[in-house]
């Protein structure tokens, strides 16, 4: 293969687009296993669930005319709204499915995770028909609902998921400067920022407030930490709501950069992101994001030798060997082996 | 006539255990039970659905050895289905105008498949927990992905087709009844060899290693060999069913070993009642059959799945029917309270 070194830099700038998507999914996981030890299978859900509500919102503000009016407001109110979304989603689903599994062995958090993540896939996919059995049923031949009642709420259903691929709208466009010979959108851009800017705050966040101290304590020691008069639980919840917040500013930016969400589309960023977390350390922030760019980067370079259909195996490659070779990822402190 | 069968029954109860004996008999029932409706009614659906429940329950009792008993959890256990099912796939179809006996590839895919649980297992020996969950899932989706992608090999996603249907004795076995029989055979000497090995002392040492690996160590349980031996026997019967699997539908697809059948294996196992053997066939019931069973619900099906996987393990963590010390170390809580 010839080395072309315009392709290459742009598929440098392309890794670190998709190192951001990593490094703001993987902060979520090492986040949640900071403080609980334990990998949140759903987290890659959570994500898909970001792209879902935000795309829904989006559609909203564009069938009011926000959008129309202004796009700036709109795509703001897009991010908020899917960020609060997955952050529901995911304080929801640690005190139903993780909460009351505290104390049991290590097995069962995990199965439970499992099952969340396939619930969520199959919700988002079979909500619209769900909708339409709930709407069509009937007591002595008589419907329960109006029938206009039947239609609004079918639409809606409709709108937010389905089988079928949702598009989101293409406000992306793909306007760019050239940065020597390499032509750069201002959407990549704009990614790169956000994300770091996001995890500049996140980190700030952790170092220096209140609730950052009482998260690095909680996961210190849980017992410890609750004599110290830290509620746990409430630092736990409030974990997963920070770290499902930032999978769901990375699922609708994904949405908006790769214009295409479905319901399984989580699944593999989920595993990447967590190779992500890995790699840097899990349980380490400012560990987290340098994995996710690393790995972004690692794929990019990976497929400059192999075939680009080899790019999953890069990343499940590279997560073996350091799991084997130093499984305290780059940044990890030295975990003891019960934490293992 | 009834003192014969009850004298017969003391000294089947001596010689093999009380487990065995019920194991075989209930397995034995089933069999017998539900060959009549099979036979009578010619039904490919009921053919199809109780052979794959048998194929399940073969593949959770090859993982049960290693999850079960070993206490090793792993996500990619469809890898060795997947390869036991290619080994034959290859050998005897037109893809390389090979035309191997069935009886001679299937020890072949036996042994491949566990000389791959061998090779996987080296370099996952320090790995424990959550960590092997997630590099197990990544050497299954490897696997997948190269069965997708080895097109000159494999075929790629075009899947391997026309594979030979086995002959013994000039009879060639085509029909659904006869791998229907040749599966219960199969289920009922996995049953067997797993409850053997299971009251050995390589069981003896697997339990050990489970409960507490550096006790197991100490007490001068070569660790590196048990384990290994683990993922072999393991990966050995999810070989043999990969053959069978393929033998009996004919054509391959790299689709067939996704992570889902990994996931629903050990959903089996874990729902049934982790190590213990009836318990993987319960769940076998639960889990393969029922779905198969409530086709009206087809579209909830996975809904519901994911559900009864966290209900589940909220629940009764320990499964149905679970052995009694699986029981008691799922039910232990943690010895340092957490406060709430």
């Amino acid at each position: 293969m010839e080395f072309d070194f315009t392709r290459f830099a742009e598929q440098l700038i392309n890794g670190l687009t998709v190192g951001s998507f990593y490094a703001l999914i993987a902060l979520g996981y090492t986040m949640v296993y900071g403080v609980l030890t334990m990998i949140n299978f759903a987290h890659g859900e959570i994500f898909m669930m970001g792209a879902y509500i935000g795309l829904f919102s989006l559609n909203r503000m564009v069938d009011a005319g926000l959008y129309e009016r202004s796009p700036i407001t709109a795509i703001i109110l897009t991010f908020l709204a899917g960020m609060a979304g997955a952050a529901l989603t995911g304080v929801t689903i640690e005190r139903l499915a993780y909460r009351p599994l505290r104390r049991a062995a290590r097995l069962a958090p995990l199965i439970s995770a499992i099952g969340i993540s396939i619930f969520l896939q199959e919700f988002v996919r079979i909500l619209p028909a769900m909708g339409e059995q709930v709407m069509g049923l009937r007591i002595a031949g008589n419907p329960i609902f109006p029938p206009g009642w039947q239609e609004a709420v079918i639409g809606v259903l409709e709108d937010f998921g389905g089988v079928q691929v949702k598009t989101y709208p293409g406000i992306f466009t793909t306007d760019g400067f050239y940065l020597g010979e390499v032509y750069v959108t201002y959407s990549r851009v704009i990614i790169l920022v956000i994300s770091m800017l996001t995890m500049v705050g996140l980190w700030l966040l952790v170092k220096f407030s209140r609730l950052g101290k009482a998260m690095r304590a909680v996961s210190e020691d849980k017992d410890v930490a609750a004599l110290m008069g830290i509620n746990v639980n409430r630092v736990i919840s409030q974990t997963f709501l920070i770290g499902s917040a930032l999978a769901g500013l990375a699922g609708v930016m994904q949405g908006m950069f790769y214009l295409q969400i479905r319901n399984t589309m989580g699944f593999v960023p989920g595993i990447k992101a967590f190779t992500a977390a890995v790699l840097g350390g899990i349980g380490n922030i400012p560990g987290a994001m340098l994995g996710g760019y690393t790995l972004g980067l690692a794929e990019v370079i990976g497929i400059q030798f192999l075939p680009a259909i080899y790019k999953d195996v890069v990343a499940f490659g590279l997560l073996v060997l350091i799991l084997i070779f130093k499984p305290t990822g780059i940044l990890g402190e030295a975990l003891t082996e019960k934490k293992m | 006539m009834i003192d014969e069968a009850n004298k017969l029954f003391s000294n089947l109860t001596r010689r093999f255990g009380r487990q065995t004996v019920m194991i075989v008999g209930i397995l034995l029932v089933i069999g017998v039970l539900v060959l009549p409706v099979i036979e009578f009614q010619r039904q490919a659906f009921w053919v199809r659905v109780i052979g794959f429940t048998g194929l399940y329950i073969i593949l959770g009792l090859g993982l049960n050895i290693v999850v079960g008993f070993a206490g090793l959890l792993d996500l990619g256990y469809v890898a060795f289905y997947a390869i036991g099912a290619y080994t034959y796939g290859l050998l005897a179809s037109g893809q390389f105008g090979i035309h191997l006996s069935f009886w001679l590839v299937l020890p072949l895919a036996a042994l491949l498949a566990a000389l791959a649980g061998v090779l996987l297992g080296i370099p996952v020996l320090r790995m424990r927990g959550d960590y092997l969950a997630i590099v197990t899932l990544g050497f299954g989706e490897i696997i997948r992905i190269l069965l997708n992608n080895l097109r000159g090999f494999t075929n790629g996603s075009q899947g391997v087709v026309g594979i030979d249907k086995p002959v013994i004795f000039g009879y060639v076995l085509d029909s659904g009844i006869h791998f229907y029989y040749m599966i219960f055979i199969l289920v009922a000497v996995v049953a067997f060899f797993s409850n053997r090995l299971n009251h050995s002392r390589i069981g003896r040492a697997w339990i050990a290693i489970r409960e507490d690996e550096d006790v197991a160590e100490m007490m001068g349980i070569n660790t590196t060999l048990y384990k290994l031996l683990a993922f072999g026997s393991g990966a050995l019967v999810g070989g043999l069913a990969g053959a069978i699997f393929s033998a009996w539908q004919g054509s391959i697809f790299p689709d067939n070993f996704n992570l889902f059948v990994s996931i629903n294996v050990l959903s089996l196992i874990i729902i049934g009642g982790i190590g213990s053997i009836p318990g993987v066939i319960v769940g076998a019931l639960a889990l393969i059959t029922l779905p198969d069973v409530l086709r009206q619900f087809s579209d909830y099906r996975l809904l519901l799945y994911g559900l009864l996987l966290v209900i589940m393990m909220i629940a009764r963590p320990e499964g149905f029917i679970p052995s009694q010390r699986r029981k008691l170390e799922l039910r232990e809580e943690d010895p340092q309270p957490v406060t709430d």
